[in-house]
């Protein structure tokens, strides 16, 4: 499948465009809220915003039901193993957001409490700036990372379509 | 117990010492009064009037400035009433007239006094609003130090730091009134060697030094105490960092040593360590030159090579750029791992091992204020040691009589009460004369009678015989109530020697010949080659005649810095295989088959020690450059490879196994350097006695005779590896010149400014001096276009036709 | 009785939806329409000019200083006299800030001294790697006209003239932050008043520094 991905036939890529378009406006998030990032990521999800826009308002408590996880807050290192077990239980395709300063790099809590950025527990597709970022802030997170798969620039990484 | 007199501050009534200014009284017992002109190393001058406070008298409550005002019994003072609240007030308002508020743009902001105090004393906000004061800036006061005449709060600490501290009368005020303003003299540099010095004392940021010119914000510099390497009196140094990179460095307070001066190398030097041509890959030589290998590869074939040698076939020359920790670990591997007892720390530049690790009675730094005679024999202080040149000039300020003796005219000079010159060469017979108080040496020799002496004596030059120094202790050791403290100059050869990196010495200032301490030596070693190894000349003659075969060169130079630079060069030609520690390839590097990357000062810790014996705490504060590595991580490693455990991977375990093994280090612990010790250092030995004890007796030195006797000094900026290394001073590294007295130059004959030819080879022109003895001529050592000069006692000299 | 009741509730649900119906929709049509942010809203920051093309930033460090994130690195140089880059003996050499670190608190607005930094309303900075997320000099700096730099200006998702909407051009071209002193420059980082003469004394060239 690997070798099919990276040089694809007409055939192949016509399948891929729509397999990515379900993809992208199905995306179930997993709901990952830490911190104060999580109220802008429900804020996200309600009327004003409304995610259901984008085919994804049905955030799930299940990680087997969920495609994308938005890491919403600072990730203590306690949380990390957490974080990872949820990730794994989710089925692929997965991706995940990495929302906010904290979850990116740490943000101004540089100490030895906090998972410097939530990318040396999972892979991150996409990081979103902002202490906390605005609704709209993480659409536009959103609809990057849905460009991006729509374009075939995210693949995972365990070689499954 | 001094006197104490009771002040009442504030309606508190506190006793303190008698004899202070009552801003230092004040300080001391907590009430801080603010100041710009006050400095504790300074003579009062009463500038700024930033200190004033009410004292009563019997007029009543008066203002005066506290820094001028010496204590007395009963005196009552009253440093935060509304009278000095407006004096404090109207006193920053007025200063602030012509001050800039570029704060963001000077290096100062951020750790700047005017800045401090204007937020804690001053008035908040200025009625002024006419243009201020403005001028051509910055101007550049010497190579290395930048005036802004407008930031200038005109507090004369500068002048008085130049004109006191450092007798450099360089800088001074001009104009009157509202033109006063600080220059230097017409066509007359700065060029002090401690100009940066009036940088940190700078009360604003009026004076600010070139290299760290807009480089960092005191907010985000690292801080580490250190000392400095530049010489042996080991000031105490705050080396600060900014993201990974030094970028200043500053003298700290430390009474015993510096007092918190430092000399312009001490200063500068640093940007060394981040020079691009720092070796930072193992080297190894190839077909064509050399090759960066892996430290694996690299040390396999020095392990490999040198387990190849029999022990006496293979020497160590230097280890005195490195930690006591690096050098004790040297020591250990080429004794119990090589076999071999062939170790030189110096390279037949200094003095006999025992005399200067040894010489017994040692004096200490501050004995210098104690003394009521200095007797200098060796070096020139200004050039060698600068900051125990201001040591001595502070202790001739306060009232020392000073004896130079010298073949030329030294720094010192115009200080001291007794100049004894004599033709290099024919030192041992004006000593001689000088110390039964001849005719002419008269009101030295009673000079030196009136003790206490504190005797300074080294090797005034490479082409002395290092007997001299000997024989001057001999006859300072003769004087009652007398102390000795050695010259020797470079970096930590101190600890070098102490930690046995010495053919005569093993660890802890014990003899080679003694037995007892060899045995506990070799039991906690497990090996230990007896008797005493070859001196750095000596191995260098054996390598030149096959004798010898291999070296290892730690952070040496003789093909620059022995006496005789063609024997160096010929001895590691002729080598069969040379592994070089070094962090620079250098002139005797680069004839190595290995040369493996050194880290330097400021990449390595532990611990050093100086020149009076006091072991210090030296601190890395930035990352080794490269995959350079400290000596004994190196040589743990290589010995590792040779089935050797050396267990000095780590350096507080070796600082531990000196105090173990080494009798003058014992209890030297690094928690005793961190807990017990008050962070200025300790002098070894902590108690009891050290094992050998070298008293000087005097001794006769042959004098030389010939046409034209050669002085060869060192000089501060050297044309050396480390001074072209760092940008700031590379260019005031010295021209070479041949200093002649005129009726010498007028036998040659030559002028003023013509060519001469040295031993037909270098060729430089001609200074008249006439501090010159007749019958000597002077070229420093280790300068632009002297490097090759072999210190031969006599030399060769001819003028060139057409030179001029 | 409770049987009726249960047999309405389906029904009651369903009236909670229809009585939505026809009410005007709250839902904000991002990306296509975008909310009007409050003035002062702390969107991603840049890096003003004077009218005459200056750059504003000395590269003082105080913004680095203050950030409690330690997300700004900013270098200073000597200004070179020919070709100044901002008013003053001093510039901002280096300037980057890492955006994924930044909490947008806007203390380093607070303590640059010439308002050289400035928060915009733009917002939208999502980038799939943390190196894109550090902007540099060169997307911090604003075009001689204002207009912002932005690393994905082409894309749909951008609109960069969103910086003159809020407070931070106000802040940018007024002192202190008052919007009565818009446009009136008040602060000058010039040390030297270039309209007086320059007192008489030394000179460069007269110290002998140079030769010395």
């Amino acid at each position: 499948m690997a070798g099919i991905a990276r040089e694809p036939g007409f055939l192949m890529t016509t399948l891929e465009k729509g397999v990515n378009w379900a993809r992208t406006n199905s995306m179930w998030p997993a709901s990952f809220g830490l911190a104060c990032c999580a109220i802008e990521m429900m804020g996200t999800g309600a009327a004003h915003n409304d995610l259901a826009r984008f085919g994804m308002e049905v955030f799930r408590a299940s990680p087997r039901q969920a495609d994308l996880m938005i890491v919403a807050g600072r990730v203590s290192q306690k949380m990390a193993p957490v974080l990872r077990q949820v990730y794994d239980q989710m089925a692929e395709p997965k991706w995940v957001i990495s929302m906010g300063a904290c979850a990116s790099t740490g943000g101004m809590f540089n100490n030895y409490a906090l998972v410097q950025g939530v990318d040396e527990v999972v892979p991150v597709d996409m990081y979103v700036p902002g202490c906390p970022p605005g609704p709209q802030s993480l659409m536009h997170g959103i609809l990057t990372l849905q460009q991006e798969i729509m374009a075939g620039n995210i693949r995972r990484s365990t070689g499954v379509l | 117990m001094p006197d104490t007199v009771s002040i009442n501050i504030n309606g508190v009534a506190h006793d303190v010492e008698a004899g202070q200014r009552l801003i230092v009284a004040a300080e001391s017992v907590g009430e801080v009064i603010p100041r710009f002109c006050h400095h504790d190393k300074l003579e009062p001058v009463g500038k700024c009037r930033m200190c004033l406070v009410e004292v009563e008298g019997p007029r009543g409550k008066v203002l005066m400035p506290s820094c001028t005002l010496l204590v007395s019994d009963g005196m009552v003072v009253d440093t935060e009433s509304a009278v000095v609240k407006k004096a404090q007030e109207g006193v920053l308002e007025f200063l602030l007239i012509n001050h800039p508020l570029d704060c963001p743009i000077c290096d100062k902001g951020g750790e700047c006094p005017l800045q401090d105090q204007t937020m804690q004393w001053g008035p908040g906000e200025s009625r002024f609003v006419e243009a201020k004061r403005n001028f051509e800036k910055p101007i550049p006061v010497s190579d290395v130090v930048l005036l802004d005449r407008e930031r200038c709060v005109l507090c004369d600490r500068c002048v008085r730091a130049a004109d006191d501290i450092a007798g450099d009368p360089l800088l001074t005020f001009i104009d009157r009134g509202n033109h006063v303003q600080i220059q230097t003299f017409p066509n007359e540099p700065f060029s002090s060697y401690f100009s940066g010095n009036t940088v940190q004392l700078c009360p604003v940021g009026a004076l600010t030094s070139v290299d760290y010119r807009f480089k960092a914000r005191p907010w985000d510099l690292g801080h580490t105490r250190s000392v400095s390497f530049v010489d042996t009196v080991h000031s105490s140094v705050d080396a600060q960092t900014s993201r990974g990179k030094l970028v200043r460095v500053y003298g700290i307070e430390n009474d015993r040593v510096n007092e918190g001066w430092l000399s312009d190398k001490d200063r500068f030097i640093f940007s060394a360590v981040h020079s691009p041509d720092r070796v930072t890959a193992p080297l190894v030589r190839g077909d064509d030159g050399f090759e960066e290998a892996s430290w694996s590869d690299a040390m396999a074939l020095v392990a490999s090579r040198l387990g190849g040698y029999l022990g006496g076939e293979v020497g160590a020359i230097g280890g005195a750029n490195n930690t006591n920790e690096e050098a004790y670990t040297l020591a250990k591997f080429m004794r119990s791992v090589v076999g071999s007892s062939n170790l030189d720390a110096q390279l037949g530049d200094g003095l006999n091992p025992h005399l200067a690790a040894t010489v017994t009675p040692r004096a200490t730094i501050d004995d210098l204020d104690r003394a009521a005679t200095i007797f200098v024999w060796g070096p020139d202080l200004k050039e060698t040691l600068p900051v125990l040149y201001l040591r001595v000039r502070k202790a001739v300020r306060n009232g020392a009589t000073l004896v130079v003796a010298s073949p030329a005219g030294t720094g010192l000079d115009a200080i001291a009460a007794h100049v004894v010159r004599y033709r290099a060469g024919s030192g041992s017979d004006v000593l001689r004369k000088f110390a039964s108080g001849d005719k002419g040496y008269e009101g030295a020799r009673e000079a030196l009678d009136a003790g206490p002496v504190v005797g300074l004596v080294g090797r005034s030059s490479l082409a002395e015989d290092p007997m001299m120094a000997e024989a001057a202790a001999g006859v300072v050791r003769s004087l009652p109530d007398s102390k000795l403290l050695t010259l020797l100059t470079r970096a930590n050869i101190y600890g070098a020697l102490d930690m046995g990196l010495a053919p005569n010495l093993l660890p802890g200032r014990v003899s080679t010949a003694d037995d007892e301490h060899a045995e506990m030596l070799e039991d906690a070693w497990g090996h230990l080659p007896r008797g005493t190894g070859r001196s750095t000349t000596q191995m260098l003659e054996d390598l030149a005649s096959g004798a010898m075969r291999a070296m290892v060169l730690v952070g040496a130079d003789p093909v620059r810095d022995c006496p005789d630079p063609g024997l160096a060069q010929r001895a590691l030609e002729a080598a069969e295989f040379v592994v070089a520690f070094d962090a620079f390839v250098t002139d005797s590097s680069i004839h190595a088959d290995v040369i493996l990357p050194a880290a330097v000062w400021g990449e390595v810790s532990g611990t050093a020690t100086n020149l009076e014996g006091r072991v210090q705490e030296v601190n890395a504060s930035v990352r080794p450059a490269g995959q350079a590595r400290s000596l004994n991580a190196a040589l743990d490693d290589i010995a590792h490879l040779m089935g050797v455990d050396l267990r000095a991977a780590k350096v507080a375990d070796v600082t531990r196994e000196i105090a173990a093994v080494a009798p003058a280090y014992a209890g030297i612990t690094p928690d005793h350097l961190t807990f017990e010790s008050d962070g200025d250092g300790v002098i070894v030995p902590l108690e009891g006695e050290q094992p050998l004890k070298f008293i000087p007796v005097e001794v006769s030195v042959p004098v030389v005779t010939s046409r034209l006797t050669l002085h060869f000094p060192d000089a501060l900026y050297d044309d050396g590896v480390w001074n072209r290394n760092a940008p700031t001073i590379a260019g005031l590294a010295r021209q070479a010149e041949a200093r002649l007295h005129p009726r010498d130059a007028s036998m040659l004959p030559v002028h003023e400014g013509d060519i001469v030819s040295i031993e037909e080879r270098f060729v430089m022109p001609v200074t008249l001096d006439d501090t010159v003895p007749v019958g000597s001529i002077v070229v420093p050592r280790n300068v632009v276009g002297t490097k090759g000069l072999t210190a031969s006692t006599s030399v060769k000299v001819e003028a060139v036709e057409g030179g001029a | 009785m409770t049987w009726i009741s249960d047999l309405l509730g389906p029904f009651k649900g369903f009236a909670v939806t229809m009585r939505q119906v026809g009410k005007p929709r709250v839902t904000r049509k991002y990306p296509q329409e975008k909310r009007v942010k409050p003035p002062r809203f702390h969107g991603r920051h840049v890096l003003n000019r004077y009218e005459d093309g200056m750059e504003k930033c000395i590269g003082c460090e105080l913004c680095a200083g203050v950030c409690p994130a330690n997300c700004i690195y900013v270098r200073g140089a000597d200004n070179p006299p020919d070709n100044p880059v901002s008013p003053g003996e001093r510039y901002g050499f280096v300037y980057e800030i890492n955006m994924l670190r930044c909490i947008y608190c806007a203390m380093c607005v607070e303590a640059c001294p010439t308002e050289a930094i400035t928060m915009t309303h733009l917002f939208e900075m999502s980038v799939t790697s943390k190196e894109d997320a550090i902007y540099t000099k060169d997307e911090l700096l604003v075009d001689p006209d204002g207009t912002p730099n932005h690393p994905q200006a082409e894309s749909p998702l951008i609109d960069v003239k969103e910086l003159r909407l809020g407070d931070g051009w106000m802040r940018a071209t007024s002192s202190a932050g008052r919007a009565e002193y818009e446009g009136v420059v008040a602060w000058t980082p010039q040390a030297r008043n270039p309209d007086l003469p320059v007192e008489a004394g030394q000179s460069a060239e007269s110290t002998g520094g140079d030769d010395g």
